[in-house]
């Protein structure tokens, strides 16, 4: 009875759902004239950006500079879930809970493949966060690519251990940096995560102002954090 | 330094990504520094709310694009008092947890205290942006945080008490990021103020499935029923300061998002009848849910989630009157609950299995705590001379007004199930008996001092409401005037130098 009760709820939620779904056009130009008196928002970001903000790449202006509270709220998010799950995992040290980290024993292939891939895939990853300005990517996707690299080395090593006394310092560190940018703009500008786009020219690694130097500290921040967190969940109590 | 909202948002972020280093300077700077942020959060809210009461809405433009390019923060005299709110029982909850957990890790207790940080930020946040997007952003914040609290204690019950919290808690989220999703399609803009203006132009299927998918969204943290399943074991499981604030402060922003958008964004009449309803619903099983409690936390949690009900009925019958109501409501439910909280964990702390029958006659050792436990109690049945009497007075005020008769007679009823089970649990405390209590667990002084001044507060407001009416109605006033707050972000968009 339960169950039938909830077929049909789910019936009436997708065919909502999908209702609204098939109404909205796809394929069409929903971005209006973007050179309009009143653009939409979608048209202003593509009219303006280039000019006044000095990026070639729009995603990353909108993504650091005209919404950039919300980025620094989804650091946030990353770091408390960091934090959170360090809190809920935490074994108790005058418990004496010893832990141990889950891993099977891997073979020659995966450990020698793995040295030689990591510095690879890191330096990958820093390229990206370093261009997310002018290439597609960014400090998201350059930190997680780094964290994988160091989840390779951590499935594939034993004893590899990372330094949780420098990834405080790295975490914190970048987080502040990328407040303080943004009190920059507050005492220069008087507005907060202001941005000074005169710097540089366009196209070159050189330029977008803050834009640039915001998500390197957001690809250091996630790259640290994602790789705390990795570390957190291998680790088990061990077996006696 | 002049100080505008933002404040509120970077000031707690400093500090939090500051404190894992600060802690390495010295071992109590992670205890206080919380409380100094918590304490500039009140000098924020006087400095707000004083200019606001003054010129009526404040704007904040951040990254310097204006209202419906970049993100907003607005400050009304409705969010500006529910900040206001949340800042200063922000404050006493860190007052009275002060020296929390004295013996326990560094390493656990440092987490602690950002988390806890963390979610009056993002609750805070949730309050004061005039942004959709931005919103969700800060609920991911309140969520993320509330499940790590929930699950602080790493018992079985606490686990599973996180893990309902979290998928349901994501399910809210999920819900409320579709909702956004389909929003954009249709107006192409995020700005709150923006999309209100354009509301009338998205048809009508399309509106509704939006707003079902926020109210369904918001009601999950605003503790709506039937999507409350995760509130009594949250409130039950959470360490006693955290359960203060998840009523104190957690629920009132899922309010606050709930009625931001059927009062502001939306132009729908029937979801104010919905209101009445989910909220009738609400308060009457919950209430009657809390007889049944053996549990003191689980029993006060009902009580915390027919509250809600009430306050959602008031927002539903939508006039001047029951906004003001409303409020009221919302600010002794903030005041008594934290202090019902405050003193019921420091009552359960003596228990040996947390039920209500275990604490029986303990008012004889733990005198001033079980004072202040009778007066909250007191005050939130209603009675007079406490605030609560008040706020029910205008509830009952602003149905008859609209000849609502079954929805006072159903209140009142409610109210007697109410006195029941609260007077149940004051009377074991000062008269049963037949237990005997060893080792009595004193709280600290700073706990004292955080509940004595909820407890002043509730009988100072009991004898003069009119301290706060006039904010009250001002912020009522603001949030029917949905058309102002439109034209003042679309139009008049400049940053308060």
């Amino acid at each position: 009875m339960k169950k039938v009760l909830v077929i049909i709820l789910l019936v009436i939620i997708g065919y909502f759902l999908a209702n609204t779904f098939i109404n909205i056009p796809f394929g069409e130009n929903r971005i209006g004239d973007i050179n309009a008196e009143k653009p939409t928002a979608a048209g202003y970001y593509l009219s303006n950006t280039k000019e006044k903000s000095k990026v070639a790449n729009i995603i990353t202006a909108i993504v650091v500079n005209y919404r950039g509270l919300d980025t620094l709220g989804e650091v946030t998010v990353l770091f408390l879930a960091s934090t959170g799950i360090a809190s809920v995992l935490y074994r108790r040290k005058e418990e004496e809970e010893e832990t141990e980290r889950l891993s099977l024993p891997s073979s020659t292939i995966i450990r020698s493949g793995a040295r030689v891939l990591f510095p690879i895939i890191a330096l990958l990853g820093i390229y990206v966060f370093i261009h997310g300005h002018l290439t597609p990517g960014g400090g998201f996707q350059g930190g997680t690519i780094v964290a994988t690299g160091f989840l390779l080395m951590l499935i594939s090593y034993k004893g590899f251990n990372t330094n949780h006394n420098r990834m405080t310092w790295i975490e914190s560190l970048a987080g502040l940096t990328f407040i303080f940018l943004g009190i920059w703009g507050l005492i220069a500008d008087n507005t907060f995560l202001g941005n000074i786009p005169e710097v540089g020219k366009l196209n070159s690694l050189l330029s977008g102002g803050l834009i640039p130097i915001i998500y390197i500290a957001v690809g250091f921040k996630v790259a640290v954090e994602l790789t705390g967190i990795l570390d957190i969940l291998l680790k088990i109590k061990p077996k006696k | 330094m002049v100080i505008t909202p933002i404040h509120y948002i970077v000031v707690p972020l400093i500090a939090a990504f500051a404190i894992p280093l600060l802690s390495k300077i010295h071992k109590e700077l992670f205890r206080i520094v919380p409380g100094i942020v918590m304490f500039y959060n009140i000098i924020i809210s006087f400095v707000l709310m004083k200019e606001v009461n003054e010129v009526g809405y404040i704007s904040e433009i951040i990254a310097g694009w204006e209202a419906p390019w970049g993100i907003n923060l607005m400050i009304t005299p409705f969010s500006g008092f529910l900040a206001s709110l949340i800042s200063v029982l922000g404050f006493l909850i860190w007052l009275y947890q002060y020296r929390f957990k004295k013996v326990i890790d560094v390493d656990e207790i440092k987490s602690y205290g950002i988390l806890q940080m963390m979610m009056i930020t993002g609750a805070i946040g949730i309050i004061i942006t005039g942004d959709i997007f931005n919103l969700f952003v800060f609920m991911e914040i309140v969520a993320i945080t509330a499940v790590s609290l929930t699950s602080f204690y790493r018992g079985r019950d606490g686990a599973e008490a996180g893990f309902k919290y979290l998928l349901i808690g994501g399910f809210a989220s999920a819900l409320i990021l579709l909702a956004i999703l389909i929003l954009y399609t249709q107006v192409g803009t995020l700005n709150m103020a923006e999309i209100a203006e354009k509301m009338h132009t998205i048809p009508l299927g399309i509106k509704s499935t939006i707003l079902i998918l926020f109210i369904v969204g918001f009601g999950i943290e605003a503790e709506m029923f039937p999507l409350n399943g995760w509130a009594p074991d949250a409130y039950s499981q959470a360490p006693g300061p955290t359960s203060a604030a998840f009523a104190g402060i957690v629920v009132k922003a899922g309010i606050y998002g709930l009625i931001r958008v059927i009062y502001t964004l939306f132009d729908i009449e029937g979801a104010f009848d919905f209101l009445i309803i989910a909220g009738l619903v609400t308060m009457i099983i919950a209430e009657f849910s809390a007889v049944k409690q053996k549990n003191l936390k689980r029993m006060l949690a009902y009580s915390s989630i027919g509250q809600m009900g009430l306050v959602l009925i008031a927002f539903g019958i939508g006039t001047k009157t029951a906004v003001f109501a409303a409020l009221f409501l919302m600010f002794n439910h903030a005041i008594i609950k934290s202090l019902l909280f405050m003193t019921g964990s420091i009552l359960m702390y003596n228990s040996k299995d947390k039920t209500i029958s275990s604490i029986h006659g303990i008012a004889k050792n733990l005198p001033f705590v079980s004072i202040m436990f009778a007066i909250g109690a007191f005050a939130i049945v209603g009675l007079p001379p406490f605030s609560g009497f008040w706020s029910k007075l205008y509830v009952l005020t602003a149905a008859a007004d609209k000849e609502m008769i079954m929805l006072i007679i159903a209140i009142l009823g409610v109210s007697i199930v109410e006195i029941v089970y609260y007077f149940r649990v004051v009377n074991k405390l000062y008269f049963a008996t037949d237990i005997e209590h060893l080792d009595i667990f004193k709280p600290s002084n700073n706990s004292l001092i955080a509940m004595g001044i909820l407890t002043i507060t509730i009988i100072v407001i009991g004898f003069y409401p009119d301290l706060i009416t006039g904010y009250l109605h001002n912020a009522a006033d603001i949030l029917l005037d949905r058309s102002s707050y439109i034209d003042f972000v679309l139009k008049a968009n400049v940053p308060i130098q």
